[in-house]
């Protein structure tokens, strides 16, 4: 996948969530196997423009979400929109959309190109757009070849051309780094960058949550079939970062943790510091009131939790 | 439908389903030489006799080719059983259907373009045999000028017909057992059981009723262009046995379309 020429984009964007009409709404969506739930009242929703992470343990029912969305699965209860259009005509909202589900899957025996000639010929799209996918993910010099003598990596890429042959205004991945060398991994990153500055929206299922981290904007995690989370993928991270305070006398911490516990938040002392959770805009204010009681002598640092660290706290929580 | 149509011509360029015309080809080829070098060899016996008199009429092309007919309708049945059940196997019917979400319009087109695969290897199948025989018969000195009289070349246009008809309506079965079966094993071996062990066996017990199931009617038609001693002849006769055959392939058709409507695509 070609490079873009700005790879140091690591933040979240949240800023950038633009407040437009969802790509993506769910409102209480289900699907049961028999007696097993594997979607459960699945309510989210997903501004346009944005690239949301979808994260959840095994079997929490992302892939099942996804061929809900994509229509291959029907549901058991439940109503979505997918592109302002109801899922119970795939048909009107499918033509906009690429997916890449699971592991990508063709014709081994067949040429790269022709694996994708067989999908544009199905979508009414020229021939032309088979090469600029081609070249977009880098198999050009490779797409004569049969599938079959591709590496994981190359087949992976050629899912995503796949994906990306309607020139979709909602893409949905699933897994797309799976069988990528890190020079892959941030291609793959760069190119989803490039989707979101065009305005496309991205659905992107993955268990790489750190890499989720450095270009989501959005985050969904499910949990049994439910959504333990939707929303700006800030103000998860916010909800676990935490304030450590250090100090060399024991008194100056005693008065920190007061003052915290009075606004509300839980006091962890370690050793000689303390861990507070808590907005990191709490700080220059616990900064102030610490002065103001006497406590002058303390250093305030501030500690982000990693999605994975808030994933896990949330799938705990869920537990307990 | 014209685009999926045009989509599944692509996959035709695969060595498994090219493989499969192939077969049909070789091996008709052979039966139909060995055939014609039995009667021609002087051979004799019960199984042969009806051969050995119809050898020399207009019907003698096509009872010689025509003699790897049920080994035609297996072949068939198998291509088109294990590549529609393939597309689940692989994993490649969800890449086709969000790429063609009408579930309708993506059966016909592929069926469509099956069909039609299906008929232009049955023809090249008959023209190669029929060509071997016409220049083994040449070169043993025998006469084809009966086989080449119109009244011949008819009966070889009747026979390709009612065979083309024949496996339209083997196709259709297929479909139905793929699109239940989901599986290219199990569908392939559903498919051959069900043609060579139920029907025959019902038969030995119940011929009057056999005869209106759907593999022994549709090789009604064909049957119903050789000479009768050879057969098999339609015992209800060539018109309720066309439609019969019609509607079984109706049957096939809406079972199938309403099955994958409906489905969950979790391949």
């Amino acid at each position: 996948m070609t490079s873009s020429p700005d790879p140091s984009q690591t933040e979240l964007a949240a800023d950038n969530v633009p407040s437009r009409t969802p790509a993506i709404e769910t409102h209480g969506l289900s699907k049961h196997f028999g007696q097993r739930k594997a979607v459960d009242g699945l309510t989210m929703s997903i501004p346009a423009g944005t690239i949301a992470g979808f994260v959840g343990p095994n079997g929490a029912g992302k892939t099942t979400t996804i061929r809900l969305l994509l229509g291959l699965v029907r549901p058991s209860a439940g109503s979505a929109t997918i592109l302002g259009q109801l899922l119970t005509h795939p048909e009107r909202f499918l033509p906009c959309v690429g997916a890449l589900i699971e592991a990508p899957t063709f014709y081994p025996s067949l040429s790269g190109r022709t694996n994708l000639e067989v999908l544009a010929h199905l979508g009414d799209y020229p021939r032309s757009r088979v090469s600029q996918v081609l070249e977009l993910v880098e198999l050009s010099d490779r797409a004569k070849d049969p599938v079959r003598t591709y590496s994981q990596g190359m087949k992976q890429r050629l899912g995503v051309a796949m994906a990306l042959l309607p020139d979709p205004d909602l893409l949905i991945l699933d897994e797309p780094a799976n069988g990528l060398d890190p020079l892959g991994i941030i291609q793959m990153r760069d190119l989803l960058r490039r989707l979101r500055e065009q305005s496309k929206t991205v659905f992107l299922s993955s268990h790489l949550l750190g890499e989720l981290e450095q270009v989501t904007d959005w985050l969904v995690m499910l949990h049994q079939g439910k959504a333990l989370f939707s929303g700006p993928a800030r103000d998860l991270l916010d909800r676990r970062s935490e304030l450590v305070v250090e100090a060399e006398e024991a008194t100056q911490l005693d008065l920190v943790a007061r003052i915290a516990r009075e606004a509300g938040y839980t006091v962890t002392p370690d050793n000689s510091s303390l861990r507070i959770a808590c907005p990191l805009d709490f700080s220059s204010e616990l900064n102030r009131r610490a002065r103001e009681a006497g406590a002058t002598h303390i250093v305030i640092r501030t500690k982000e939790a990693s999605l994975e660290e808030r994933f896990l706290a949330l799938l705990k929580g869920e537990h307990e | 439908m014209m685009r999926a149509f045009r989509s599944e011509l692509l996959k035709f360029r695969r060595w498994s389903v090219l493989a499969g015309s192939g077969v049909m080809i070789l091996a008709t080829a052979f039966i139909a030489y060995l055939t014609f070098h039995q009667i021609t060899s002087g051979a004799t016996g019960p199984e042969l006799t009806p051969l050995i008199q119809a050898f020399p009429t207009p019907q003698g092309l096509i009872t010689v080719v025509g003699q790897a007919r049920s080994l035609i309708i297996v072949i068939a049945l198998i291509m088109v059983t294990s590549n529609i059940a393939a597309e689940w196997f692989q994993g490649t019917l969800r890449n086709l259907l969000v790429r063609e979400p009408r579930r309708l319009h993506l059966l016909s087109g592929k069926m469509l373009a099956l069909l039609l695969f299906v008929t232009i290897s049955l023809a090249l199948t008959l023209a190669i045999s029929a060509a071997l025989i016409l220049v083994a018969a040449h070169a043993q000195g025998i006469s084809t000028a009966a086989w080449t009289s119109s009244e011949g070349m008819r009966t070889f246009l009747s026979f390709f017909g009612n065979e083309v008809l024949c496996l339209i309506g083997i196709s259709l079965l297929g479909m139905l057992i793929a699109v239940l079966a989901r599986s290219v094993g199990a569908a392939v071996g559903i498919a051959l059981a069900y043609v060579l062990v139920p029907e025959g066996a019902i038969a030995m017990v119940w011929q009057e009723g056999s005869r209106w199931f759907p593999v022994r009617v549709l090789n009604f038609l064909p049957g119903s262009t050789f000479p009768s001693a050879v057969g098999p002849t339609p015992p209800q006769g060539y018109t309720v046995a066309l439609l019969v055959a019609l509607l079984w392939m109706v049957g096939f058709v809406v079972v199938s379309a309403v099955v994958f409507r409906r489905l969950d695509i979790n391949a």
